[in-house]
């Protein structure tokens, strides 16, 4: 059943094949059943007519016999009615029939004397009703029944009954029983007939129908199939256009559509090809000069001291200020990339406590800012760009550093099966809830007239995001005005699976994230 | 005096790149397109080439494979890209080292002194690694009497593994060895010349025997079949 409803959702041939076919039977069966009726109506309504004017006839010539025994003493009675009820006698051999002579019923008397049947014929087989309306009129009367034979058979028949006069006799009835056998026979065969031109009626309208569906249906399927592809990428695929029909028109419609499709993807390409381009020549072109200047900066600083102090001062803010210019064009760079699509991870298996530790020690904290950490005792390995992770890890953690007002910073690592975390947690200025909203904007800062204490570019947050998002990870913030800040890192420890959860929750007061990392620990 | 060649197109930075060297005790040699290296590089014979990548006429990795058909001088290219395929594109045609652009001087500087450094002065044994006999006095390395020519980073290479044979080297230790890296994680260094070193001293590449991969962890020495 399940295929069936399957079968009906997902195919228009099965669908309209099936509906064709339920109609067609309820169609034909109702045709075939009129017809059938009214074919056998008109046989037994020909044969009634026949029997009855039989019947007649018989019925005349017996009573003429019975009339004769009055006057022609060699008829004995018993004999006439013996040869009465030998029914074969005045037959035509191809209708059988029998014959049955009845006494009709009187009040306290019984009329039975001449009571006999022919063939072996049940003598009650005929009907009451008929025997009643025999009596009342004075013709012939007929009824279509069912006769019971002394060996037990049933069998259909038209029952013609009048009554007869036996001389010196209460009144009797005589009824000629004609069998239907021949009739059944034929009505029978046409009903075979009918049925078998029936299935064959059905099986053809199901064959046209599904040849014609198929001449519709075939190139709607073409279609979907070239769609298909084109999705899958394959750009160049088209549908053959035949004839000026319908479907040609399709076919055209559709080949525009994929024509046009290629062009938007193309264009969408170049543009893609000329932005990473331009991006590379960039970078070329403002690296070359930024090297010389950078040189020259380090060499007028090198001879400082013999300068006066307005121009060794001057010659500091150069060298500082070309570090400053120098991240920025790093960090643009990087965005521009994130922005084509043009970056790539260099994975590698890494200990993500070496990584945090590592990037601690070259951020070379002077010794007020204290950084406590909380590191499981095992190593913590993931499939991470390093590179990358520790471009995020040194964001957060100089970050943290500027907006914690002196106050102790936790870093904390914790993984489960398939993720790690890196929470990095201060206890400083912390942010609003309308200000987390823009945190990871480019260029925005929480404060502007906050001093830039380690000068960043405004572009950290933002590429750190991109980062954790290229790894498949996330980044996620939390942050009280004046309770600090809490910002997670979670990646997962293999390339391509998507994180389930994270080991860490942002917010520090969540206890159900507490739970879980007990949970995860023993796990592990 | 140390002779050093350097291959940029820019005048100016060329020239500051001149001054620096200068300050820091080195002669140098501009040359300004890629067509001109080789006459130069055969006139003056330099001990060290600075090279762009991006040069007119003849791009620097042409260049550079033009120099290491000819001779083993340490090459550092200059990329004003970090871009992956320039830099494994420069070692694979046999670049020793990279400084992307723009550099710290006093860095450049260093590591054209760790280059420069004649590794195996100090010592004057022999060693062995799988069948081949490194002698560090004449700098040369043998297999079966005859002797294999390597770069100098090559040499080094196989000597940081040399000398100590039970020692697995991760691929930072070997940065630090060998390219004077102190916080680095660019191991495509490493990767590719490994790659060209075992394509020089193995019998059969795929089957190396002279540097063994420890995987997950990096390299060492193969035992003395000897």
């Amino acid at each position: 059943m399940r295929f069936v409803g399957v079968k009906w959702r997902s195919s228009i041939l099965f669908r309209v094949m099936m509906t064709t076919f339920f109609l067609s039977i309820i169609l034909i069966s109702l045709v075939g059943s009129i017809l059938f009726i009214q074919i056998s109506n008109g046989i037994i309504r020909e044969k009634t007519t026949e029997s009855v004017s039989e019947a007649q006839s018989l019925y005349d010539y017996s009573q003429g016999q019975l009339d004769a025994t009055l006057y022609l003493p060699s008829l004995k009675l018993p004999k006439v009615v013996a040869k009465i009820l030998q029914a074969s006698d005045l037959a035509i051999p191809t209708t059988p029939r029998e014959v049955v002579l009845l006494g009709s019923p009187r009040v306290h008397q019984t009329n039975d004397k001449f009571n006999g049947s022919s063939g072996g014929l049940d003598q009650s087989s005929i009907p009451q009703d008929l025997r009643k309306k025999t009596r009342k009129s004075g013709v012939a009367q007929w009824v279509r029944g069912t006769v019971t034979f002394s060996d037990g058979q049933k069998k259909s028949a038209i029952i013609v009954g009048n009554s007869i006069e036996i001389p010196s006799q209460l009144p009797y009835e005589l009824y000629y029983v004609f069998l239907l056998t021949e009739q059944q026979t034929i009505v029978n065969f046409i009903g075979q007939l009918l049925i078998l031109a029936g299935f064959l009626l059905i099986i053809m309208i199901g064959g046209v129908s599904w040849y014609v569906i198929r001449q519709v249906i075939n190139p709607v399927r073409d279609a979907a199939e070239i769609a298909e592809q084109l999705t899958a990428g394959d750009l160049n695929r088209r549908m053959q256009v035949i004839g000026q029909d319908e479907m040609a028109r399709l076919a055209i419609s559709f080949n525009e559509m994929a024509v046009s499709m290629q062009q938007q993807i193309s264009r969408l390409e170049n543009l893609s090809r000329l932005q990473q381009r331009f991006v590379s020549d960039v970078s070329h072109e403002l690296r070359t000069p930024l090297t010389t200047i950078r040189m020259a900066s380090e060499v007028i600083a090198e001879s400082k001291e013999k300068m006066e102090p307005a121009a060794a001062r001057s010659a500091e803010l150069l060298q500082s200020q070309i570090a400053r210019f120098e991240s920025l064009l790093t960090d643009l760079l990087e965005v521009s990339r994130f922005d084509a699509s043009a970056s790539i991870l260099e994975l590698r298996e890494t200990d993500l406590k070496t990584l945090v530790n590592q990037t601690i020690d070259q951020l070379q904290l002077s010794d007020h800012e204290q950084i406590r950490t909380d590191f499981p005792e095992e190593p913590v390995f993931a499939s991470v760009d390093p590179r990358r992770i520790e471009r995020v890890l040194r964001n957060l953690i100089s970050n943290a550093i500027d907006h914690s007002e002196g106050k102790t910073i936790e870093i904390t690592i914790r993984q489960s099966l398939r993720e790690v975390s890196v929470g990095v947690r201060d206890h400083g200025i912390g942010f609003t809830e309308r200000e987390s909203e823009r945190l990871f904007d480019r260029f925005w800062r929480a404060d502007p007239s906050r001093s830039r204490l380690r000068g960043g570019t405004g572009l950290g947050l933002s590429i750190s995001l991109d980062d954790a998002k290229l790894h498949q990870g996330t980044l996620k913030a939390w942050g009280v005005p004046d309770k600090g800040a809490n910002f997670v890192l979670t990646v997962p420890k293999a390339p391509g699976i998507p994180i389930e959860g994270q080991p860490i929750s942002a917010n520090p007061n969540d206890e159900s994230s507490t739970t879980f990392l007990m949970f995860d620990e023993d796990d592990i | 005096m140390t002779l050093i060649m350097v291959v940029d197109d820019d005048q100016d930075l060329a020239e500051m790149l001149g001054i620096v060297l200068n300050g820091s005790g080195f002669e140098v040699d501009l040359v300004n397109a890629g067509d001109q290296v080789m006459t130069i590089f055969n006139a003056h014979q330099p001990d060290l080439v600075l090279l762009d990548v991006m040069l007119p006429g003849l791009s620097g990795i042409e260049v550079c494979k033009l120099i290491r058909e000819k001779s083993m001088v340490p090459i550092v290219m200059l990329t004003a890209k970090g871009d992956s395929y320039d830099v494994v594109s420069g070692l694979e045609a046999g670049a020793d080292d990279y400084m992307v652009k723009p550099f710290n001087p006093s860095e450049l500087v260093a590591r054209i002194k760790v280059r420069l450094r004649r590794s195996g002065v100090e010592s004057s044994t022999t060693l062995r690694i799988g069948d081949i006999v490194i002698d560090q006095v004449a700098h040369t390395i043998i297999r079966n009497g005859k002797t294999i020519p390597l770069t100098r980073l090559e040499f080094d290479l196989l000597v940081a593994l040399a000398k100590e044979p039970g020692r697995v080297f991760t691929r930072d230790a070997l940065l630090s060895e060998v390219w004077g890296y102190q916080h680095a994680d660019d191991t495509r260094l490493v990767n590719v010349h490994v790659q060209r070193l075992r394509a020089k001293v193995e019998e059969d590449v795929d089957n190396p025997q002279v540097v063994l991969t420890v995987r997950g962890i990096g390299y060492k020495a193969g035992t003395s079949q000897a």
